[in-house]
């Protein structure tokens, strides 16, 4: 069967859509709408509900939740995709290098990464981010650091199965450097598996990024970010319900995406998935 | 009816109905890309007291027939689309089994029919006692008490042999050995007395000692129960030892069937023959010395016994001495250094330029292991090794690199040992870029010669390894290890993974590039009968040591330690007419190799009886 | 016994590396406590006294040795927020966050493993789908955006829960449960879809095993099969999932308990954020990760009762 075949199932279709609608409105909704559609304040049309002239209602200052939702995009996933890039910097090298290698640095290494393991994740982006002075970079640098346990204790694991394959014994039999071995034969051999998991990784770290700025430790006013506008709307639930719900629901939607997207690529790349 | 006359008299019994009887059987099952027909159309009948083999090689639907009589195939996603399956009951009505409802079926299984798998070490729950599995069975089909349920179940590992069965009663799958754990699911299989077992590959995944075993225990339950076998194999030499009758399969048809006799001596169709052409059959080569190809109808005509002598002077190209590799075990509190497993101790051997030795063993007799530690894929603790006089022992890393070049080797699994990712081209090329070997205008040409040279079209070159067959990948293994030219090539298990045919035809390509090329062969193998076929020498290993060494006509035709022995009366011979799997058979289980750190097992002592023929003395 | 002192050993390692990575993650802060004391704006001849005093000058390695040696001697110094001794405070943080973890992780139990187990039994088949939809949107709505709803529908709309609060369980335990309930629901949902899929894919597993067919060939009953010889065999992984899910409801009560004004550990650990309280982020990071750890050696030490194999080890 085909891979397209394979991608075109129910969870694929909505998946890709998905993913693809959020990325598309990351890039384009900055250069098409102007900021300050979304910034403008309306202090007579305050906390009004979704109507003609704003679509999805606006929050506490009277500004366009449709507008900043739009915009809010390009925040968050810039946060996610750079934490997620930044964890597969540090994670990707190390796992490769400690589940080839093996020994003693594999093991101090993997004992250091289970430690940071029973740090919750959460709770170490957050400490972070408190330490180094809320803002968007260190934002990036508490969740993507806060990652990377669980990339490099995924990646090595890869690395070690890989490693002991027969193919690759084949390979150092026939006189390949261990250069050669790890980026010709493992990291190949690995990368659906680390593909898969980045995919995931951005769901989560779409969902930490709103998690630090709903707790004021993340993206910092006046950037708008989806996580900052839950927390704004803390406030107003009772009146405002749909202050909540439109940051909530694009971030459900786009973590949504992409989990379904990484479902189906791991159906489609990893080889264990298949009988 | 003349037939079934006929045959009931070659069987010495009484005229029976059949238990069961298979009527234009049909079985598809649903996958994403459309409906596969597994099994097409089958027919054939079983009679009580019968042994029925039925054989084919992977594919052919054996398997999902004895499956469908269960109507187990269901739950793997199968249907049963046509024809009927009528079992024979005791005092109660004939049963369609095509068409029984649940209930009925549940009743049956187990009950009526018992069946064996083929995976041992999976075949039991691993968190349930043996005593719970044993009885559940039991519970459910009798009304025994939970005493009389206990003392039965003693009973039944009692009739399969199985020492101390109290004790094993409240044991777990784990603590038993492999064929334990086979013989706990015969017991299990044969609790409620069943007039039917079906046995699927019940001995594929076991050594031959313990093959043997097994297949004498089946054959006694047979005999002293009275019960009907309907045995499925792929191993012709297995058919031959067991089968009253055979159902040839192919594709999911019928092709043949008959009395074993008539198959063996006789068979009717082409693929019948070409099957059993292509078994190597224990004992066929004595009174040669050299390696001989496979004689597979419909293939090159000129097959002849390979040469052996290639206008090169007998010259040594491998010595091993006293090499040992051991793997360390770690245990207690701070994961400290434990014990040693002792996979290869002190063992010596030569090859010489264009000669094969076999390395023959059961799993964990450490076959493998010397060849790894040969190429130093795991590091030997001890020994030396020249390979063309170069020590390969004291070689430094850069060294050892471009001493590989010398010694290749070939994977037993076809579907691990090629990188997915890569294609065949870029495979097969690898090794000379890696060695710097050849420019690249030359490398397209050299990748070219040795695809035609392993009986490949070139147009692979551009495809990937999940695009071959197990066969055609084992052929890139092998042009990926012979295009640097090797002297030496350590064969580990090359062939053990194929079907027959497909195996002969990879052992015939192995015979005919040694002839051309003047290559070395450690052919690593725990298949005897294959092993007689394509070695000039052979070195019987068990527990890590090499109990005897010697030519192959010295080593089959007279074997001398007790071990090598063993091995010969176990290995199942492909002729009906040479039955060597008796009554009950037991062998001594093997011991474990591991010891703790610091025991130094005595140095062996060999006495040669003859000329290069050893046998060690302690 | 081996394998028990083998984990209580490694468990020691693992706590020291544990204060370890807590120290130094909090010590890369810019600024410090004689600062926070203070105020910015404070005299610089006073702080630099301050910082004498406090021994802030000395080599980390010193005050490491003197924070480790005051946590494992009982004495966790001060609060600069609440100007309490830190102890006790945690303690009884502990014990609000013990009822809402313990809460939400028996609701996720509670639903995941049948619907998992269904999952696996109807594999590819519409139940399946069903199932998975279910987990899959349950794994991609924040824990938050539950909580939000969770108070809209059963705290406004309905009025059947309180909406923030906490009330301790020796006072009034319906009540405390009653606050309790919402954010554990919250929790619990996302957690279920965790499980769920983990379940799912554990069961596929073992329902695909030989021993499976061995029990349908006995003749046994398809429920038998599948909820005893199956679902036996899951126990252990489930549970060690479980127990690996600690850390993330550990991380998820900071946002759950403060959407909830819910007094306790998670509470406790966003106040001391965002305040700067020091000793107090010191001492709520090192005891949480402590405790997750704990949670995982227990589930270790109780996997031999559930899989025969491992007691050999």
């Amino acid at each position: 069967m085909s891979i397209f075949k394979k991608f075109l199932n129910f969870k694929g279709i909505i998946g890709i859509t998905l993913v693809l609608c959020v990325v598309l409105i990351a890039i384009f909704a900055p250069l098409i709408i102007p900021p300050e559609f979304a910034t403008k304040m309306d202090m007579r049309a305050r906390l009004s509900p979704p109507n003609m002239a704003h679509w999805m209602g606006t929050d506490q200052l009277g500004r366009d939740l449709f507008y900043r939702v739009m915009l809010g995009a390009r925040t968050s996933i810039n946060i996610a995709t750079s934490a997620v890039l930044m964890s597969l910097v540090i994670g990707l090298p190390l796992g490769l290098v400690s589940g080839y290698f093996g020994g003693r640095t594999d093991n101090v290494l993997m004992r250091l990464v289970d430690t940071l393991l029973s740090f919750p994740a959460l709770l170490l982006a957050l400490t972070i981010s408190a330490v180094l002075g809320p803002n968007l970079q260190n934002t990036i640098i508490a969740i993507g650091i806060a990652f990377t346990p669980y990339l490099a204790r995924l990646i090595r694991g890869e690395a070690l199965r890989v490693a002991q394959m027969p193919y690759v014994e084949a390979a150092r039999s026939s006189g390949a450097t261990n250069s050669r071995l790890i980026i010709g034969h493992v990291l190949p051999n690995i990368m659906p598996v680390v593909i898969v998991q980045s995919t995931i990784s951005l769901a989560f770290a779409i969902l930490a990024e709103a998690g630090l700025s709903f707790l004021g430790l993340g993206t910092q006013p006046p950037e708008a970010s989806w996580g900052l506008m839950i927390q704004a709307s803390r406030d107003y639930l009772d009146r405002a319900p749909w202050t909540a719900l439109v940051p909530g629901t694009a971030v459900a939607l786009t973590v949504l995406g992409l989990n379904m997207f990484g479902d189906v690529l791991r159906d489609v790349l990893d080889p264990r998935s298949q009988s | 009816m003349s037939e079934r006359n006929k045959l009931s008299s070659k069987l010495d019994t009484q005229v029976d109905d059949p238990i069961v009887s298979l009527d234009h059987l049909r079985v598809e099952f649903e996958t994403d890309g459309g409906t596969v027909v597994a099994v097409n159309d089958i027919s054939f009948k079983v009679f009580p007291g019968e042994t029925v083999c039925l054989v084919g090689e992977s594919g052919s639907g054996k398997s999902v027939t004895s499956l469908s009589l269960m109507r187990l195939v269901e739950f793997g996603g199968g249907k049963i689309t046509g024809g009927k399956m009528l079992l024979a009951r005791d005092g109660k009505k004939t049963a369609n089994l095509s068409e029984v409802d649940v209930d009925t079926m549940r009743s049956i299984r187990g009950n009526e029919i018992g069946m064996i798998f083929q995976e041992p070490m999976t075949s039991l729950n691993p968190v349930f006692s043996i005593e719970r599995q044993l009885t559940d069975g039991l519970r459910l089909h009798t009304n025994l008490s939970a005493s009389e349920t206990r003392e039965k179940a003693i009973e039944l590992l009692e009739e399969v042999r199985i020492p101390d069965p109290e004790k094993r009663l409240r044991q777990y799958p784990h603590e038993l050995s492999g064929g334990m754990r086979q013989r706990v699911v015969i017991a299990m299989a044969m609790a409620c007395r069943p007039r039917l077992l079906i046995a699927d590959e019940p001995t594929t995944a076991l050594d031959v000692t313990i093959q043997a075993e097994i297949l004498s225990l089946i054959n006694r339950l047979k005999r002293e129960t009275g019960m009907a076998v309907l045995f499925i194999t792929h191993d012709m030499a297995v058919v031959a030892q067991m089968a009253d009758r055979v159902v040839v399969m192919y594709q999911g048809n019928l092709i043949e069937e008959g009395t074993v006799n008539e198959i063996f001596s006789a068979p009717k169709e082409e693929y019948t023959k070409a099957l059993l052409a292509a078994v190597p059959q224990l004992g066929q080569m004595a009174g040669t010395s050299l390696p001989s190809p496979l004689n597979i109808p419909g293939a090159s005509a000129t097959v002849k016994p390979t040469s052996g002598d290639i206008g090169i002077e007998k010259k040594t190209l491998l010595e091993v001495k006293n090499l040992v590799t051991r793997f360390p075990v770690y245990g207690g509190i701070f994961r400290r250094k434990v014990a040693n497993v002792h996979a290869v101790e002190n063992v010596s051997f030569t090859i010489d330029r264009g000669e094969t030795m076999a390395l023959v063993g059961e799993s964990g007799c450490g076959k493998s292991s010397c060849g790894r530690s040969i190429l130093r894929l795991v590091e030997p603790e001890s020994g030396q090794i020249f390979l063309d006089g170069k020590n390969i022992i004291s070689l430094n890393g850069t060294e050892l690199r471009s001493a590989r070049r010398d010694m290749q080797m070939v994977f037993q699994d076809p579907y691990a040992s090629l990188n997915p990712y890569m294609r065949l081209r870029e495979q097969i090329a690898e090794p000379l870029n890696n060695f710097g070997l050849a420019g690249r205008s030359e490398v397209d040409d050299i990748v070219h010669d040795i695809l035609e040279k392993v009986e490949l079209p070139t147009s692979f070159l551009r495809r990937f390894p999940h695009e071959l067959s197990g066969g055609q990948r084992q052929r890139v293994a092998i042009a990926r290890a012979i295009v640097v030219n090797p002297s030496l090539v350590i064969t580990d298990e090359a062939v053990s993974a194929l079907d027959v045919s497909v195996q002969a035809q990879v052992l015939n390509l192995m015979m005919s590039l040694q002839d051309e090329l003047g290559l070395s062969y450690l052919f690593i193998s725990h298949d005897m009968a294959v092993v007689e076929r394509v070695s000039h020498k052979v070195g019987v290993m068990y527990l890590g040591r090499l109990v005897e060494v010697g030519s192959r006509s010295q080593i089959f035709e007279n074997p001398q330690h007790e071990y090598t022995r063993t091995l010969m009366a176990a290995v199942p011979i492909a002729d009906p007419k040479k039955r060597n799997i008796s009554n009950d058979m037991s062998f001594k289980p093997i011991p474990s190799p591991v010891f703790p750190v610091g025991h130094t097992p005595e140095n062996p002592i060999y006495e040669e009886i003859e000329d290069g023929h050893l046998i060690l003395r302690n | 016994m081996a394998y028990f002192i083998q984990r209580l050993l490694s468990m020691a390692v693992t706590l020291f590396l544990i204060s370890i990575i807590t120290f130094t993650v909090t010590n890369i802060l810019p600024g410090d406590v004689a600062m926070m004391i203070m105020g910015t704006q404070s005299n610089p001849a006073a702080l630099a006294n301050l910082r004498e005093n406090l021994g802030l000058n000395d080599p980390l390695v010193y005050q490491y040795g003197r924070w480790i040696f005051g946590m494992l001697t009982g004495d966790w110094g001060n609060s600069l927020l609440f100007k309490q001794p830190i102890g006790p405070i945690i303690l009884q943080k502990m014990t609000a966050s013990a009822l809402i973890v313990l809460l939400s992780m028996t609701i996720a139990l509670t639903l995941a493993v049948p619907l998992g187990v269904w999952s696996a039994v109807y594999k590819n088949r519409w139940q399946d789908t069903a199932s998975s939809s279910v987990s899959i949107l349950g794994v991609s709505l924040p824990d938050f955006f539950w909580g939000i709803m969770l108070i809209l529908l059963f705290a406004r709309a309905l009025g059947w829960f309180p909406s923030s609060g906490f009330v301790h369980p020796n006072e009034d335990f319906l009540m405390a449960l009653k606050h309790a309930f919402l954010p554990s629901l919250a929790l619990g949902l996302g957690l279920m879809a965790h499980l769920t899929r983990m379940t799912r894919a554990t069961m596929t597993g073992i329902l695909s095993q030989e021993f499976i067919r061995v029990a349908r060939a006995k003749g046994l009953a398809e429920k038998t099969v599948i909820w005893q010889y199956g679902l036996a065999n899951a126990i252990g992984p489930v549970m060690t999932v479980a127990g690996l899910q600690m850390g993330y409801l550990f991380g998820s009560i900071i946002v759950m308990e403060s959407l909830f004004n819910y007094t306790g550990m998670g509470w406790l650990t966003y106040q001391a954020l965002l305040n700067r309280d020091m000793p107090l982020i010191q001492a709520t990071v090192f005891v949480i990760a402590a405790v997750v750890m704990l949670v995982n050696l227990i589930v270790d030490l109780l996997y031999p009762f559930f899989d025969p194999r491992i007691q050999l080890k």
